[in-house]
Order: C-alpha cells, then sequence, then structure tokens
C-alpha cells in the first residue's frame, strides 16, 4: 500500500509534546490544558480557545532525575513525564488537569506542584476525586468536581466561557473527530484491512496531542483518501489481533507487534479509541456538564472500576471487539509497575481464554518499547500459536465434513 | 538488659533459648502473662474443638496461630516495669479478640461446618473498613474477611505469606505488585477463606492493589458484593456529600440483604465508646509527647490499628484495657519511670511498617536506644463523633473512614504525609525519623525524593530502611537491620547499646 498523505508529517509531530500544532495554536493566543488521564473529560478542555493536550514523553532517553523522585518502582509513564517536565518540555502549559486515579501518575502531577515545574505565573493545577463506581449520586459527585477543578477554575484564571453553548460548541468539534476516528477505523474490521494498525495508532495519537482544529483537515483528507486506497495483492500479517491494556503512546510498540506478523485491528488501552472516540450523544433537555460526565464514566474501560458490572463489562467488551473486528487473539500489554493492569491483566487473561476460549498472550513492557526483543520474540510465539489454532480449527471442519 | 541476642538460639530460627531475665517482678508478671496467652488459645480450641481442629488441618495459615506466645514475646524482649505491664495488656487484649474471631470464622466455616446457621448472619467486611457502621446492625456478625486468614498471621509468621506471594504471582499478576494485596489474592485463588457469609462489603481502600485484588476475591466468594466507595481528595468539602452517600448506600445494602433495621441507638452507643477510647488514646500520645514517654514502640501502633479497625466502640472490653493501661502509664509518667534503659533518640516511623517485623521498633529500642514515640499507622483519624444528631454522625463516620489506615497518608495529596512527618517530628521532638522504603508502595515511593530533600533542609536523622512489606525473601529482617546499623555506625558513629543485636540470623524464624 502507498503511504499515506500526511502520515510522515503525522509522525513528525509526534516526536515532540510541543509540537508544531501546539506552537501554533499558543501563537494564536490559544491555551494549552494538559492531561493524562482519560477521566479528564477532554472535550471540556476544548471549550472557548483552549486546546487540549495528552501529555506524552516521546523520544524519552535517561530518566535518572525521575528516578530520585520516584524510584525504580514506578511505571515509566509516570516517570518519562516527570523528567520531561523537569527538563522544561512542558514549559507550554497553561494547566495541567490530574485527577488522583491512579497513585503514580498522581505523584508526577504533585511534583509539578512541589518543584514548581512550569514557568508559567498563571499555571495551575488541579486534582479530581473520582469515583470508582457508576451510581447517580457518584455522576453527581464528578459533575461537581468537573465543575468545580475544571470548568471554574478555566473561568477563574483564563476567563473562559464554560456555558453549555461553549460546551454544546466543543462537544461538536469534538464529536466531528470522532466521527472522522470512527469512519477510518472500521475498515479494520474488513478481511484485508486497508489501514495498520501502526497508521491508525498514529492518527489516534495526534487527535490526542495535538489542538483539535488544526487537525481536523488533514483528518478529513485522510479518510478521504482511505475511500479509495489500493491495496496489496498479498495480506502483510498471519493474525489479527486486539491489543488491551494500559497506557500506550508509543506506536513503535505497534510497529513492532505488525512486523512479527499481527496485524492490530482494535486498540482497546489507554491512549486508544476504545474508548475515546465514541461520538457524546447530547439530549437538549438535560443538563449537558452532566451528560459529558456521564459518557466518559460509562465509556471508561479502566481497571479501577471495581464494581461487579463494571468488572464483567470490561470482559464483555473485549470479546464484542474480537468479535466484531474479526480478531485470532487478544494481547494484554501492561506497562511495568502499573498497579492496576497487573492485577487485570493477569485475570482478564485468564478469563479470556478459559471462560471465553478466545486466544490470548499477556505481557508487561517498559514505557519505551520499540528496542525489545524480548517482546518480539513474545509476538512472534503468540502469532504462530495463532497460526497453528487456525490450522488446527480447519482440520478439525474439515474431518467434521 | 545487655545480650538479649544470646537468648536466641544460633541455627537461624532465632527461637529463645530461655526466657529472659528480668528481675524477680518483672519476670514473674511475664511468665504469667504468658501463661494467659497459652490460657486463651486453649480456651478457644475447647469452645470448639471439632471445628478448631479442623480448622487447623484445612488452613495453612492456622498452624502459624500456634507461634503466637513467640509473637508476643519479640515486642517485650528487654522491657520492664510499667512498659512491660502496658504492652502485654494491649497485646492479650489483641489475643482475646483475635482468637473470638477465629472461632466464629471455624464455627460458621461451611467448608467445615456445612448447613451451619451462624453463616448467613454474618455479613464479610474488607478488612480495612472501621466497625463502627456495623455497629448499628447488633443481630450480625461482622467478620472482616482477610484478617484472620492473611492479615494478622503475617505478623505472627513471616513464613506463611510467601506460599501465597507464589501462588498469585504463578497465576500472573507481576511480583511488583504491593505484596499485602497480593497475598489475599493468594488465598483466594489457593481458596483458603472460610466459607461463609450472606455478603460482602468491599472498598477502594486503601490503594490502588487493594482495589484491583478485589476482582480475585469476588470472582472465588460469589456473593451479592457492595463497594463501598470512600473519597481520595478528602481535605476537599466537595467530597464529603458524596462521602455521606456512600455510607447510607453501605446501610442500606445490609438491610436488603439480611433483612436487619439499622438500630441508631446502638450505633450511637458505640460512637460513644469510640470517642472515649479516642479520649484514651489522646492521653497516650500526650504522654509520648514528653520526656517522659511510656509506651514506645510496636505495640503503640498495633493495638491503635486493631482496636481502630475491629472494634469501633463494639467491644468494650477494650475500653477496660485501655483504662487501666492509661491508670499505668499516668502513674509510671509522675514517677519519671523511663520507658528504656537508655533513650539515646526519640524517632518517628513513617510509611507502613513491615508485617513481616513488627517487633523492629523494640529492636530499635533495645539494640540502639532508639525509641519510636510515634508513627504513622497510629496517627489516623481523631475524630469524634456526634452522638445525637443522625445526618452530624454519619458524616463523622464518613471523615473518619477517610483518614483510616494506610490511606490517610497515602491519599488525598503529598501535604497529608510530607507535611504531615513534619508536623509530627515537631510536635512529638524527635530527632530522627526511621522511614520504611515499602519497595511496592506506589504512593510513598513517588515521593522518595521529595522526602530526601526536606529532610537535609531539616538536618534530621533520615533512615531509609527497605523492606516488601509482606516479603521477607526480598528484604529479610536481618537486611532491614544491617540498614540501621551502618548508618548508626557510619553517620552517626555511636556504639550499639547491646552488641549481642547488631547482627543475628532469624530468617527461618516465625
Amino acid at each position: 500500500m502507498r503511504d499515506l498523505k500526511h502520515l510522515y508529517e503525522f509522525e513528525k509531530l509526534l516526536q515532540e509534546a510541543n509540537n508544531e500544532l501546539v506552537q501554533k495554536a499558543k501563537a494564536d493566543g490559544g491555551i494549552a490544558l494538559g492531561y493524562t488521564c482519560y477521566h479528564i473529560p477532554e472535550v471540556l478542555l476544548n471549550c472557548g480557545n483552549c486546546f487540549s493536550v495528552r501529555l506524552r514523553a516521546p523520544r524519552t532517553g535517561s530518566m535518572d532525575i525521575a528516578t530520585y523522585y520516584m524510584s525504580n518502582f514506578l511505571c515509566g509513564f509516570s516517570k518519562a513525564i516527570l523528567e520531561r517536565a523537569i527538563e522544561g518540555g512542558y514549559n507550554f502549559l497553561d494547566a495541567l488537569l490530574a485527577s488522583e486515579t491512579c497513585s503514580e501518575m498522581n505523584r508526577t502531577a504533585e511534583h509539578f506542584e512541589l518543584l514548581n515545574l512550569v514557568e508559567n505565573d498563571k499555571f495551575f493545577l488541579t486534582f479530581l476525586d473520582m469515583p470508582f463506581k457508576i451510581a447517580d449520586h457518584t455522576v453527581k459527585h464528578y459533575v461537581t468536581q468537573t465543575r468545580n477543578k475544571i470548568l471554574n477554575k478555566m473561568t477563574e484564571v483564563y476567563g473562559i466561557d464554560t456555558s453549555d453553548a461553549a460546551l454544546l460548541k466543543a462537544v461538536e468539534e469534538h464529536n466531528e473527530v470522532c466521527r472522522l476516528m470512527t469512519e477510518i477505523g472500521n475498515y479494520r474490521k474488513e478481511d484485508n484491512p486497508r489501514i495498520t494498525g501502526y497508521e491508525y495508532h498514529i492518527l489516534s495519537l495526534i487527535t490526542y496531542c495535538c489542538p483539535k482544529s488544526l487537525i481536523l483537515p488533514m483528518l478529513r483528507e485522510t479518510a478521504e483518501e482511505l475511500k479509495t486506497r489500493e491495496l496489496d495483492e498479498k495480506k502483510n500479517f498471519r493474525a489479527k489481533i486486539v491489543v488491551v491494556g494500559s497506557e500506550m503512546d508509543d506506536p513503535d510498540f505497534t510497529a513492532l507487534i505488525e512486523d512479527s506478523g499481527a496485524l492490530v485491528v482494535a486498540d482497546r488501552y489507554c491512549f486508544g479509541t476504545m474508548p475515546g472516540r465514541e461520538e457524546i450523544k447530547i439530549n437538549p433537555d438535560e443538563d449537558v456538564l452532566t451528560q459529558i460526565c456521564l459518557h466518559y464514566l460509562k465509556t471508561s474501560q479502566c481497571p479501577r472500576y471495581m464494581s461487579h458490572e463494571k468488572v464483567q463489562e470490561r470482559r464483555d467488551y473485549v470479546r464484542h471487539l474480537v468479535d466484531e473486528y474479526h480478531a485470532d487473539g487478544v494481547m494484554y500489554e501492561q506497562l511495568k509497575f502499573c498497579e492496576y493492569w497487573g492485577y487485570e491483566r493477569a485475570l482478564a487473561s485468564y478469563v479470556m481464554s478459559n471462560d471465553y476460549g478466545v486466544p490470548t498472550a499477556a505481557v508487561d513492557r517498559q514505557y519505551t518499547a520499540s528496542a525489545s526483543g524480548q517482546l518480539r520474540t513474545r509476538v512472534q510465539a503468540f502469532v504462530e500459536s495463532l497460526e497453528i489454532k487456525k490450522i488446527q480449527k480447519e482440520r478439525k471442519a474439515k474431518e467434521n465434513g | 538488659m545487655a545480650d538479649l541476642g544470646k537468648l536466641y538460639s544460633e541455627d537461624r530460627k532465632a527461637v529463645l533459648k530461655h526466657r529472659e531475665w528480668r528481675g524477680f517482678r518483672d519476670t514473674m508478671y511475664d511468665y504469667y502473662r504468658w501463661l494467659v496467652t497459652w490460657k486463651d488459645m486453649i480456651v478457644m480450641v475447647l469452645k470448639a474443638p471439632v471445628s478448631t481442629v479442623k480448622g487447623l488441618w484445612r488452613y495453612r495459615w492456622m498452624a502459624s496461630y500456634l507461634s503466637t506466645p513467640s509473637f508476643i514475646d519479640r515486642h517485650t524482649a528487654g522491657l520492664r516495669g510499667t512498659h512491660l505491664r502496658i504492652v502485654h495488656l494491649h497485646f492479650n487484649m489483641i489475643v482475646k479478640h483475635a482468637t473470638g474471631l477465629i472461632h466464629t470464622s471455624f464455627v460458621a466455616d461451611e467448608k467445615i461446618n456445612p448447613k451451619n446457621k451462624l453463616s448467613k448472619k454474618i455479613v464479610l467486611t474488607d478488612e480495612i473498613i472501621p466497625n463502627e457502621i456495623f455497629s448499628g446492625f447488633p443481630n450480625l456478625t461482622v467478620i472482616p474477611l482477610q484478617t484472620i486468614p492473611i492479615f494478622l498471621t503475617s505478623m505472627v509468621d513471616q513464613q506463611i505469606t510467601p506460599p501465597y506471594l507464589e501462588v498469585t504471582e504463578s497465576f500472573g499478576v507481576p511480583a511488583d505488585v504491593c505484596p499485602l494485596p497480593s497475598a489475599e489474592a493468594g488465598v483466594a485463588i489457593e481458596d483458603d477463606y472460610p466459607k461463609m457469609g450472606c455478603c460482602m462489603v468491599a472498598t477502594n481502600m486503601p490503594c490502588d492493589g487493594s482495589v484491583m485484588n478485589s476482582t480475585f476475591l469476588d470472582r472465588r466468594l460469589n456473593l451479592p458484593v457492595h463497594l463501598f466507595n470512600i473519597p481520595l481528595r478528602y481535605n476537599d468539602e466537595d467530597v464529603q456529600e458524596y462521602a455521606v452517600e456512600e455510607v447510607k448506600e453501605l446501610i442500606k445494602f445490609i438491610e436488603e440483604q439480611t433483612g436487619e433495621k439499622f438500630d441508631w441507638d446502638v450505633f450511637f452507643e458505640a460512637l460513644k465508646n469510640s470517642n472515649k477510647q479516642l479520649g484514651y488514646e489522646m492521653e497516650k500520645w500526650d504522654i509520648n509527647k514528653t520526656d517522659c514517654p511510656q509506651m514506645t514502640g510496636a505495640a503503640f501502633w498495633l493495638y491503635r490499628i486493631y482496636y481502630f479497625n475491629l472494634s469501633g466502640g463494639v467491644d468494650k472490653r477494650f475500653l477496660k484495657v485501655d483504662k487501666k493501661v492509661n491508670k499505668l502509664m499516668l502513674k509510671g509518667y509522675e514517677k519519671k519511670e523511663p520507658v528504656s534503659k537508655e533513650m539515646r533518640h526519640r524517632a518517628v516511623v513513617w510509611s507502613c511498617p513491615a508485617n513481616y517485623y513488627t517487633s523492629f521498633a523494640n529492636w530499635l529500642e533495645n539494640c540502639w536506644g532508639m525509641n519510636v514515640v510515634m508513627d504513622m499507622e497510629t496517627m489516623i483519624s481523631y475524630i469524634r463523633y456526634n452522638t445525637e444528631d443522625k445526618e452530624q454522625a454519619l458524616k463523622d463516620v464518613a471523615k473518619t473512614y477517610q483518614r483510616s489506615i494506610m490511606r490517610k497518608h497515602t491519599k488525598g495529596g503529598y501535604r497529608n504525609v510530607v507535611d504531615e512527618l513534619w508536623r509530627i517530628v515537631e510536635e512529638y521532638d524527635a530527632d530522627t525519623v526511621i522511614m520504611y522504603d515499602q519497595i511496592s508502595c506506589k504512593g510513598m515511593d513517588g515521593l522518595a525524593g521529595i522526602f530526601d530533600d526536606q529532610a537535609r533542609e531539616r538536618n534530621i536523622n533520615f533512615i531509609w530502611v527497605k523492606q516488601d512489606l509482606m516479603d521477607p525473601r526480598t528484604i529479610s529482617r536481618r537486611d532491614m537491620r544491617e540498614q540501621v546499623n551502618k548508618y548508626m555506625q557510619t553517620v552517626l558513629q555511636e556504639e550499639p547499646l547491646d552488641p549481642s543485636l547488631v547482627d543475628f540470623e532469624d530468617d527461618l524464624a516465625w
């Protein structure tokens, strides 16, 4: 297949957190609001002239200083963000919206205050208290938190209009991104998909890390281009898999999987599009903010939701993705030292293979995985096992007539 | 007091070759208390001999409780006079209450006694939820699920946790997660929890690991489960409405599951008892702020967390013990009785102590003259309950629960653990901080550098002690001692109070 027209440009943008589009938006008077967790409703950070930037630390090298502050035993993502912040890599931020959803990222965010990491007098940092289940009073609580700690702060510090009309406008733009990503993502259901997992991963990251208004034209063009994209005659993969797991903003991880023979057809991980790129449906008769908050609570697949229904829903959701995207198996990935996914990966992969009969592999990885030969071997072995299973299945079907 | 180390056998089991000679009166008192411990354990067996013996064969962890007298001996080594007596009184109350829990667990265990009626009258709870709220259901029995099988056992016997950790790790959970929830999950995978109860109350306390192990417990128990949410950013007023709502939801769930009605009178009575007990606790703290503390070391926090969670004002025996202890403490204070042979340093212990080495503070005292006057686990909620207004009482309960064990300091922002430490250091006039580096505690690991930076600014003896909470294989008791030895010998260049305790092997000990 020919490369997508904007792919190289997108790849280049992902080399920096403070990329060209972020700089352009800032130069145009935009207010950059950083966040690291799905529980900070992204759409709220795109009101008025604000724009959301989901923090990454691309091209991370040494994490010595972050390791001094946060020890050897914290996840690489948390430490890489801190290291980058100490290096001054997030000085473009006007605020950091955090939530005490996991202890590790919470501590990273606290260091922004403790070490006074952003050189900006108006910079502010807030922490949301997130519930662990969905009920009427927990939704109300979440709404109060987002109102007090996000919207009111935006208005108070930067004079941002956070009225219902402003929220609806942000939702409209957000939904267009979601529609385009869904349209593009649907190609992955094809027998021989016209987009690779790596390409989709790049597009997905772009939508999180760049101002929406600036990427929309390129995204529209990409969607158009894909309609007529010519496929290679021969399939470039030996098996299709769903990747499920913790935070992942490294497209090289997807590239590594695909180089090993598996095509990633669904991205059910943090920074992926499942969830993340579902349209927010707004009923004009109900409170806008409540509906937005409810959307994020309902769609979240974070393992910190410990109520029985949510736990079951997570497993069913993955199985549903396997069916819908015609995947041969599931790969659970966990960022090393992630407490939530350490447990989820173990139990969910057990349930998936033993209770649901879906071939599953479970791996842990470092924040930057591109150089991992060990990981490559694991993926190759998984692909081979999927192929064997396929052959056995076909043989059995033949024998049964 | 010197040469305590020579009392231990040299076969790495560190069993006492003979009991310590403390002078006639103290030795006799100590021996008498040792007999009382055995008496309480034997009484437990005699109350239900068949169930207890079956439990002993069925559950790996039960045998660990046979080493309880040795556990108490570890915490009373070197103690004399008032200090010896109050530590014994505290431990004896714990033994009395814990044997009751074991007894109830075995009698209600459907694996041991199928078709018993008690089981359906039992509400299982996550061990970290304090008991106050359940006091409103006097006809029900509340059993904290993990306390007896793993939490308490891991303190009594350091060898009991590794097999359960191995089970969890074999299942695929990484070895780097906190070993406490990991071991609890291991007990579930091994099916080593007694089978009982009509429902279960789970919670998001104290940390991410315990949130996640609930999926393992849920899968094994297969009971109706209610998730009791406690807000994390507890200093913010805007979380309190949600916190109170959660308490109400919990009451509603138990009423629905059991058909019992919440009894406000009994609830208020329990809150009054808790307030009284808090009063006694504050008196202890006040005495420890003076230059003549009367209770230093682990008994302080062990007893505190035990009654805070497991009594919740329900068991009045704790009040009697506190009354007696405080009388002794005041008397000792008035007489200016020294708490130990020589108090060279006043220390504050911060972060979670290692379950497999709860008597570490006792060793600090005997070996290096370092008396622990306050610690993080003791310094949990000290909110007084309103005992007349229903709504206000629930608010107070909700606030207390937000400040409970292992989460008051690790959640809600760094100020709760960093600034709080320096406040305590000042208040208790401490010159030393024993900073546990519980290597798997992500909440504390994430502030390691900040603690170091701020300790340097304050020019305080800041001694990091690495440990792995429940897993002595990673960092042994001896390794923990060695870290202090090195600091004392190289940085402070001090001579030990008891050289025989500087280095000894106890990796095969209970």
